[in-house]
């Protein structure tokens, strides 16, 4: 594929940016909490912004690696500092911005230790942005253990609901990942003989043997997997989201499970499609199961984050599903799923956590009639459950539309399974919809002020973004194309 | 076949019928909920050019011989195409223009019913999402655009339905509506996929072109027929998933005249007569269909035979009248199905309209006690209520007895009299039911004192209020609108059937029995209906009870819906919730987590225990040194 050097380092500049907001909040007074804030707001505007410009002005026509830019780091052992980004990352890159904003803006009111929170989400998002762009094996590691370890401190400090045993569970799941990621690297760089990290460079055909591709898939595909909810390793993920403040669970749902999704992508398919081959059928026997698991599962569940805990796990699966296909469409429907999954969790989390912030409960029999004292938080609410059920023009009916269509061909049990939990989603979301925002006002609702402009703003982007995507898809298509289209052409078979 | 490109008028008409709702949706769910006056005229300016856009391009193309549309790309994904466009053929423009008039007579209408709703301005929002949906759907040009729209005529009713949340029971009915449709829709879902997979189009015009078994074995054909006619059963309420449409009466009076006319169920049959030509490449499945409507057209006529609410009866009779469309194309009949979906349109929302305004009036929905409280003083609505119910019931001349006739000309055509009989029987249930509630209300049994208070007088805590009288006047225009159209559309059959035909001939090409005495059977029939609903409530002396009620297991029977919803709550709780959830659930808890925290517990105790080995005593480590090095010792030299 080609590369292409960018005249203005725009990736460096998003990491740089995280960088310096964080050492301006490490180095402001504990006690100035708005500072704190303002300069969190700024530092996720500016990413944003900056993501959303390369959004716009990658071009098309030409595809490939773009705004790369590499320089040597260790050169004795082949480790660049080199990052690109093309179809895929993209749009994970748009994701995080989007997510990264509205996150800081959704915790304007936190009050407990604010300075260390936004640091650590800071922190947080610095490695899933580098993850995202970088295209050498150590650095892409180097940025996975990043992202991670600010997650059992946020979760440990600020969570709720059993937050220690949340925070272990889900933090020894991560390293657990993380324990076989890095055996499958360092497999990978020792068999190439060419000491070198560089992904563009052992992603040439031929450099790896079948058997071994086989083996070094297997291990990205379960150490990925496992941050990305893959059934039977999604366990960690409603915990998590239970006990995680609100903007961590929406990054940590809307953007770190992608990350899961995208190693599977980024490091076990690009470098090893045949052993992507053989263990695709695995995927999506795995995927289905988590689809069809995920819904059921919820259906029982009585606190609102473990719905949207167990919906995610449902989502995710549809993802699985498309990476398993093996086809353009299989892929752009997977790459564009994690896009509309991320905001749409996002939303989620972020108006359940409204509503939690202000009710100080989750359990779904104790809250009702919201409706009717906060209807634009429900109003967020039922649009969140409704993107969720795959309604049209809202952004995952058009993911769920091609997974299940390149599905169809190649796992025609599956997608029956797959489409057939539709219907149970569609109950599975209407019921929490009926239990929290329909009937009579509740005890503790009746009397509480609905969301004020100020938190609606970034509940209402994320809104804008559903529904943008999801009239016109093929602006988030058009661009995945650019990279599935090639990547499915130069495959072996 | 393909389609003629359209000209610039009929392009612009088209986008302005199916636009300008989408555009009053989005202006008021965005910025306009705080004013909802001005949402409420938006929607109705919108709908009013709508409907005048519609007009314009029935005018134009009445004389059409072929059909016209266009489409645009709007999402390519590898060999995937999804384009979205429109398709003008004397079955969507006729089905345009009912959507678009039925959308606006019920606007102008609920101005009365809703005044002063606090959700007024959401009611005119998803009014306008309604409208925008069904528009889009029937202009669609591909089966996969038509999902699309499908769908959201989905959220819309859901919407709709529950429009009055906090009431447990609204709520819970816009529930199962969605949930149930969805059931259907995974089938028609996996139809479309079936074709796509094998077909390779979903093309409405390919894959009605008749080249499809060249690509298809007849059993896949079935297949995917059977599959997508799972959607037509969710959609139009048809057995085994009917019993949402009974329930979906929670709505607002004007949402279910509007959503038992022309939009959400008659969505179901315009799909069959849409696809017409493609189902009818497989007799199995017809007669499927031919089956499935004539069951649910004879359970739901006797589920009306027992109910007392009045917008239940009229839900019955739109099950039972979809299940007789169903039979009628089914058989055939393509003309004739597509005639009763439309005078169906306007007698069933003229049915629901009057309904509303006794409701509304009075402040029940059971016959008897708006009997008791003088519901014959309310004069429009009971003569139009008389009109819409004599259509329904067959009687001539009215609209609904030339389309009956049709379909019972097709169901004398087929081998088997079985059919002809079912229809037979459910005229003249029909005819009893509906003239079972004219009289309950025309007619109230003389009161006996302290039986019951009356619930409320004609205009009762009204009495002469300005607001209420313009109310009054709001909803009983299109009333008059609707009865008008129920006695004139009868006449316009041979028209209608030569326009619906002009483009492609062979859609109605299987000639119908003509037998000189069928029209006579159905009118003594439907007489005979009416005269024993007379003789069972219309007469003075009568007991008010009917001929089933006296049966006590049947009318429980009856009443309980067949225990159709009963199974499925059976189904759900037991099934679903107690079985394959809970599996999942304690399958998460118990042995997935349960698992690792045994492992985890596991690791802990474990290194506890080894931990012994760890003592700091220094004796003990000598002991452990001297051991090893003597172990050592002795495999170097034995070894």
């Amino acid at each position: 594929m080609p590369i292409a050097y960018a005249n203005f380092p725009y990736l460096t500049t998003i990491l740089l940016t995280c960088v310096a907001g964080l050492l301006i909040i490490l180095f402001l007074p504990a006690e100035q909490t708005r500072q704190i804030k303002r300069v969190s707001a700024v530092c996720a505007g500016v990413t944003l912004a900056i993501s959303l410009y390369l959004f716009v002005a990658y071009d098309h026509a030409a595809g490939g690696w773009q705004f790369a830019e590499k320089v040597a780091w260790v050169p004795s052992l082949g480790i660049h500092y080199f990052n690109a980004v093309d179809g895929f990352s993209l749009p994970m890159l748009l994701l995080t911005g989007i997510v990264f904003f509205t996150g800081v803006l959704t915790m304007w009111e936190l009050e407990l230790r604010v300075k260390e929170f936004f640091a650590l989400i800071i922190l947080l998002v610095t490695g899933v942005f580098g993850l995202f762009m970088s295209l050498d094996l150590f650095f892409i590691f180097v940025w996975f253990d990043v992202s991670l370890f600010p997650m059992y401190l946020l979760i440990a400090v600020w969570g709720s609901t059993r937050k220690e045993y949340a925070a272990m569970k889900l933090t020894l799941y991560l390293l657990a990942g993380s324990a076989l990621i890095l055996p499958g690297i360092v497999y990978l760089v020792v068999k190439s003989g060419m000491f070198t990290f560089d992904l563009t460079v052992l992603m040439e055909p031929g450099t790896f043997t079948p058997s071994e591709q086989k083996l070094a898939f297997f291990l990205f595909y379960i150490g990925f997997g496992i941050l990305a909810a893959v059934w039977p390793f999604h366990t960690w993920s409603p915990v998590g989201h239970v006990a995680a403040p609100t903007a961590v669970s929406m990054i940590h749902a809307g953007v770190l499970m992608k990350i899961g999704a995208f190693g599977i992508l980024r490091l076990g398919m690009f470098l090893c499609p045949v052993g992507w081959q053989y263990w695709a059928p695995l995927m999506a026997l795995l995927a289905t199961v988590g689809i069809v698991y995920g819904v059921l599962a919820g259906l029982r569940q009585t606190d609102l984050k473990y719905v949207i805990g167990y919906s995610s796990v449902s989502h995710m699966g549809v993802v699985g599903l498309g990476l398993a296909t093996m086809t353009v469409s299989g892929l752009n429907g997977a790459v564009f799923q994690m896009f509309a999954h991320g905001v749409m969790t996002a939303l989620f989390f972020s108006s359940v956590g409204y509503i939690y912030d202000r009710t100080h409960t989750k359990a779904i029999a104790e809250l009702g009639g919201l409706s009717r004292s906060m209807p634009l938080a429900a109003g967020f609410f039922i649009v969140a459950a409704l993107a969720g059920i795959g309604v049209p023009c809202l952004a995952s009916f058009w993911a769920e539309l091609l997974v299940f269509i390149a599905a169809f061909k190649v796992y025609p049990v599956y997608a029956v399974f797959a489409v057939g939990a539709l219907a149970v989603s569609a109950l599975f979301m209407l019921r929490v919809v009926q239990r929290t925002c329909y009937g009579p006002p509740a005890e503790r609702v009746a009397q509480l002020p609905d969301i004020s402009p100020g938190l609606a703003v970034p509940r209402a982007i994320l809104v804008s973004v559903i529904v943008l995507f999801g009239l016109f898809p093929s602006l988030m298509y058009n661009l995945i194309q650019t990279a599935s289209i090639p990547f499915i052409g130069r495959l072996p078979w | 076949m393909t389609a003629a490109t359209p000209d610039t008028v009929t392009t612009a008409a088209v986008l302005l019928a199916t636009g300008l709702p989408f555009a009053a949706f989005a202006l008021i769910m965005a910025a306009l909920r705080g004013r909802p006056r001005l949402c409420a005229g938006l929607s109705i300016a919108a709908i009013t050019v709508s409907l005048s856009a519609a007009l314009l391009l029935l005018v134009r193309h009445w004389h059409m011989t072929a059909p016209i549309g266009a489409a645009a790309q709007w999402l390519v994904s590898g060999r995937i195409t999804v384009s979205i466009g429109f398709l003008l053929d004397p079955t969507s423009l006729l089905m345009l223009t009912i959507v678009t008039a039925i959308s606006f007579l019920v606007q102008v209408y609920s101005l009365g019913y809703m005044a002063g709703d606090p959700g007024f301005a959401r009611y005119y929002g998803c009014m306008s999402l309604f409208a925008w949906a069904m528009t889009s759907l029937v202009v669609s040009p591909t089966m996969l655009q038509l999902y699309v729209f499908w769908e959201l005529v989905g959220v819309a009713s859901y919407l709709l339905i529950g429009f009055w949340y906090e009431k447990f029971s609204a709520s819970e009915a816009g529930k199962k509506a969605f949930v149930m449709t969805r059931t259907g829709d995974v089938a028609f879902f996996l139809g479309l996929l079936l074709v796509l997979v094998h077909f390779g189009n979903l093309d409405i015009l390919k894959m009605n072109a008749g080249d499809v078994p060249l690509h298809m074995p007849p059993a896949m054909i079935t297949l995917s027929a059977l599959l997508i006619f799972g959607g037509i059963v969710g959609k139009s309420a048809q057995f085994p998933l009917l019993t949402w449409l009974p329930d979906a009466m929670e709505g607002p009076t004007p949402v279910s005249a509007l959503l038992h006319s022309a939009t959400m169920v008659a969505a179901g049959v315009y799909l069959f007569a849409r696809l017409f030509p493609f189902f009818r490449l497989s007799p199995t499945a017809m007669t499927v269909f031919l089956a499935i409507g004539t069951i649910s057209m004879l359970l739901a006529s006797t589920m009306a035979m027992v109910t007392r609410d009045i917008k239940q009866v009229w839900a019955y009779s739109t099950i039972s009248q979809l299940g007789f469309m169903i039979m009628g194309l089914a058989a055939g009949g393509y003309v004739a199905g597509v005639f009763h979906l439309t005078t169906h349109a306007g007698f069933k929302a003229l049915l629901f309209l009057c309904a509303g305004v006794f409701i509304h009036t009075f402040g029940t929905n059971d016959m008897f006690a708006i009997g008791r409280a003088g519901g014959r003083a309310l004069k429009i609505p009971m003569i139009c209520m008389t009109i819409g119910a004599a259509a329904l019931a067959g009687l001539p001349p009215l609209s609904g007895f030339f389309s009956k006739e049709t379909i019972m000309g097709r169901l004398a055509g087929l081998s088997n009299p079985l059919w002809l009989g079912a229809g037979l029987l459910g005229a003249f249930l029909t005819a009893y039911y509906t003239f079972r509630l004219i009289f309950a209300v025309a007619v109230p049994a003389p009161e006996k004192s302290g039986d019951e208070a009356p619930v409320g007088a004609p205009h009762g805590g009204h009495g002469g209020d300005p607001h209420h009288d313009r109310h009054y006047r709001l909803m009983a225009a299109p009333l008059v609108v609707l009865a008008g159209v129920t006695l004139a559309l009868g006449w316009a059959h041979g028209a209608l059937g030569r326009f619906l035909t002009a483009v492609d001939p062979g859609l109605d090409a299987h000639p119908a029995a003509h037998l000189a005495w069928l029209p006579y059977v159905a009118i003594g029939l439907a007489l005979a209906g009416v005269l024993l609903a007379w003789v069972e409530f219309g007469r003075t002396a009568s007991a008010r009870i009917g001929f089933v009620e006296r049966v006590e297991p049947v009318a429980r029977l009856f009443a309980r819906r067949w225990y159709i919803d009963d199974f499925y709550r059976w189904f759900l709780d037991r099934v679903v919730y107690a079985r394959l959830s809970a599996f999942c659930d304690q399958g998460d808890r118990r042995v997935i987590d349960g698992g690792l925290d045994a492992v985890a517990r596991g690791t802990v105790g474990g290194s506890r225990r080894l931990s012994v080995l760890h003592l700091s005593m220094v004796q003990y480590k000598m002991m452990v040194i001297f051991a090893v090095m003597g172990l050592l010792t002795l495999y170097f030299f034995l070894g």
